[in-house]
């Protein structure tokens, strides 16, 4: 598998960094499991994509069910680090709208504030 | 041993486990397993066989196993039940009758019509079915014998033929007077799959054996249970036993064979089948007192029995999973070509626009499409990009092709139009499945409006320079609260407006490198067919294969002439 991730706390936001692909396959799911654990326990997430390489179309489509699952859900996930792969996916798709995006985990974290 | 006369009576009468029916409606044919009795006939929905015609009755007929026979009984039905063109209240059914039910002129049934096909199988079944053993034959030969017919019977894959043959060949052998096989269903119980009787007539009712003995062989370790009821005082008071006077009951749990090579050379000799090995049904033989005592029937021939059926049965089971498997190709392959059909474009001819369209797929069938569709004074073109890939991508595909396609023949406004696939997407909770597109129609006097839904944004090249028109919505089926908007540009005469998948975008070289937008946009400023498209892509990529489809539809302004 092609994806890691990594979760510390910091002021009540539980930061995930994920590193790799996030691809279709076993890699979103990994990733879907990952946040739907998290969720249980923390309504704060900021996920750090500053390692992500590559996002395919099911990466995407996990990345926004996740995060739609999450707002009904009363919690809120937010994004940093988007390198330009990433960037300009979301740029095309007009996800970028949908997502709050940060350039840096400070920001992010001031936001959740 | 002598083969005797072939009467070959037992096999004229039901060929495989249980007799059938087909039903004709019009050109359709169906086949139907008359393998329990009644079996209802009539218009209510809860018939065996449900007839939607109003002459027929609710309560229309009932098919009945007596006697060794079947017989159709009419059950007081309004316009009758006919057997060969003749009203009947009951009458006992031959071969290749044809039944009808209130209506002359619509839907039949034939019972058990004669299989047009006759495979060697068949004969040889027929020769087993006829075969008469002489009461001085030899244990080793009717051992023989029995071998011989697994042996030419593993080749084939007719399993209710072959389980008939087990039943039949299995009264041979011990002179008993019924024969079951059981199969094991998925969920553990036991099914019955063929009866038969020495008579060589099916039985499909097994409520008159023991079944509390079927258990406890199927829970024993020993490879067969012989049980003579007149010696064993705690068996006489069972129920079953008592009821159908039953004398000797031989069980046999059929296992699942461990080796199968080794085996073959040394049929006489065979190891006893483990213990342990998973049970895959049984066969189950009786006499009642009446008949003949079978209990002192050689442990050999059972022992044969117990290996060899279980043997037959479960290549019978093999083939019929190849078979399962291969049918379900067929349908696989007939969807296919469906969908191509549905995916096949026709473009319309309009006097001021014209399009083109490649597609180049990658490996199984892809989720890129486009579609053309004409109005009086608009001409709309679509590309869509389904994520993922395979039968999901390609269901998907068909349903947004569909819709779209209506819309635009309904010329609805473009926004709208997506904005309504879209709530039906999303509505349909179909677990992170959308697509990105981009739909563009255009008008006679070259105003060309188009939405673009999360697609990388379409090339718009005017005497060539290249514009990339960057307004954009969010792709299809994501999120239900989705808002959409479309653009308008106004076209030249000449002027080309092109789309195309991220495949093409993306597609990489041998260095990891991306085609990327600008060279796509020099090719297009330069290029004058989509041929030079993807032969600049292809030169690209040198021998690095597609890992997406890519697809390029042009639309070009000719202008009012």
């Amino acid at each position: 598998m092609s994806l890691k991730m990594e979760s510390k706390t910091t002021g009540g936001v539980t930061v995930v960094r994920c590193i790799g692909r996030i691809v279709f396959g076993e890699e979103a799911s990994a990733l879907r499991s990952t946040l739907k654990t998290i969720l249980s326990t923390s309504k704060k997430i900021l996920l750090d994509l500053s390692d992500v390489s590559y996002i395919d179309s099911g990466g995407l489509g996990t990345l926004v069910g996740v995060y739609s699952s999450a707002r009904a859900a009363g919690a809120d996930i937010k994004l940093t680090g988007l390198g330009q792969r990433v960037r300009d996916v979301l740029q095309i798709t007009k996800l970028v709208t949908v997502f709050e995006v940060y350039d840096s985990e400070q920001k992010a974290l001031a936001a959740f504030q | 041993m002598a083969i005797g006369s072939a009467t070959n009576s037992a096999l004229e009468r039901t060929s495989g486990a249980f007799p059938s029916l087909v039903l004709v409606q019009g050109q359709e044919q169906r086949s139907l397993v008359l393998d329990h009795s009644p079996f209802s006939i009539g218009r209510k929905i809860d018939k065996d066989l449900v007839i939607a015609d109003p002459r027929v009755s609710r309560d229309h007929a009932l098919i009945l196993s007596e006697e060794g026979g079947f017989y159709i009984r009419d059950e007081g039905s309004k316009h009758g039940t006919f057997v060969n063109g003749q009203r009947v209240e009951r009458q006992k059914l031959a071969r290749n009758d044809r039944l009808e039910f209130g209506a002359r002129d619509g839907t039949y049934v034939i019972f058990h019509p004669a299989s047009a096909s006759s495979n060697t199988a068949r004969e040889f079944l027929s020769q087993i079915a006829g075969l008469e053993i002489s009461t001085d034959t030899t244990d080793l030969e009717k051992l023989t014998m029995f071998l011989d017919a697994a042996r030419k019977l593993n080749t084939t894959g007719v399993l209710d033929e072959i389980l008939v043959t087990v039943a039949d060949t299995t009264l041979k052998l011990t002179r008993a007077e019924r024969a079951y096989v059981f199969l094991k269903e998925e969920d553990g119980s036991l099914r019955l799959a063929a009866g038969r009787n020495s008579k060589g007539e099916a039985l499909i009712d097994d409520t008159t054996i023991s079944h509390s003995i079927l258990e406890e062989a199927l829970h024993s370790a020993s490879e067969f249970l012989v049980t003579d009821t007149s010696q064993s005082l705690d068996l006489a008071g069972r129920h079953s036993i008592v009821a159908y006077d039953l004398r000797t009951v031989i069980c046999i749990p059929l296992r699942k064979p461990q080796v199968q090579a080794a085996r073959r050379d040394t049929p006489i000799a065979a190891p006893p089948a483990e213990s342990g090995a998973e049970i895959i049904g049984a066969l189950y033989i009786d006499s009642r007192f009446a008949s003949r005592d079978i209990s002192s029937v050689s442990n050999d021939i059972l022992r044969a029995i117990a290996t060899e059926a279980a043997q037959l049965v479960e290549n019978a089971r093999l083939v019929q999973a190849e078979e399962a498997a291969r049918r379900y190709q067929q349908e696989l392959a007939i969807a296919s070509s469906i969908q191509q059909k549905l995916m096949e474009v026709h473009i319309p001819e309009v006097p001021f626009a014209r399009m083109s369209g490649r597609n180049l797929q990658c490996k199984e069938i892809g989720g890129d499409f486009y579609d053309a569709v004409s109005t009086e004074d608009h001409f709309a073109v679509f590309l869509v990009d389904v994520c993922g890939k395979g039968v999901s991508a390609a269901l998907l595909a068909s349903t947004l092709q569909g819709m779209v396609y209506s819309h635009l023949a309904a010329r609805m406004p473009l926004a709208e139009s997506v904005a309504a696939v879209n709530r039906f997407f999303t509505q349909k909770h179909l677990g992170e499945k959308y697509a990105t597109m981009v739909i563009a129609r255009i008008s006679r006097d070259g105003e060309l409006e188009y939405v673009n839904c999360g697609h990388v944004p379409p090339l718009l090249v005017s005497n060539q320079t290249v514009v990339r028109p960057e307004a954009g919505n969010l792709p299809v089926g994501l999120l239900a609260d989705a808002n959409y908007e479309s653009s308008r540009l106004q076209l030249r005469r000449g002027d080309r407006f092109l789309v195309v998948t991220d495949g093409v975008t993306e597609a990489e070289n041998a260095r990891g490198d991306f085609y990327e937008n600008e060279r796509l946009e020099v090719v297009a400023a330069r290029s004058l067919s989509l041929e030079e498209i993807f032969t600049s892509l292809a030169s690209f990529c040198g021998g690095t294969p597609l890992n997406d489809d890519c697809t390029v539809v042009e639309l070009v302004y000719t202008g009012i002439a």
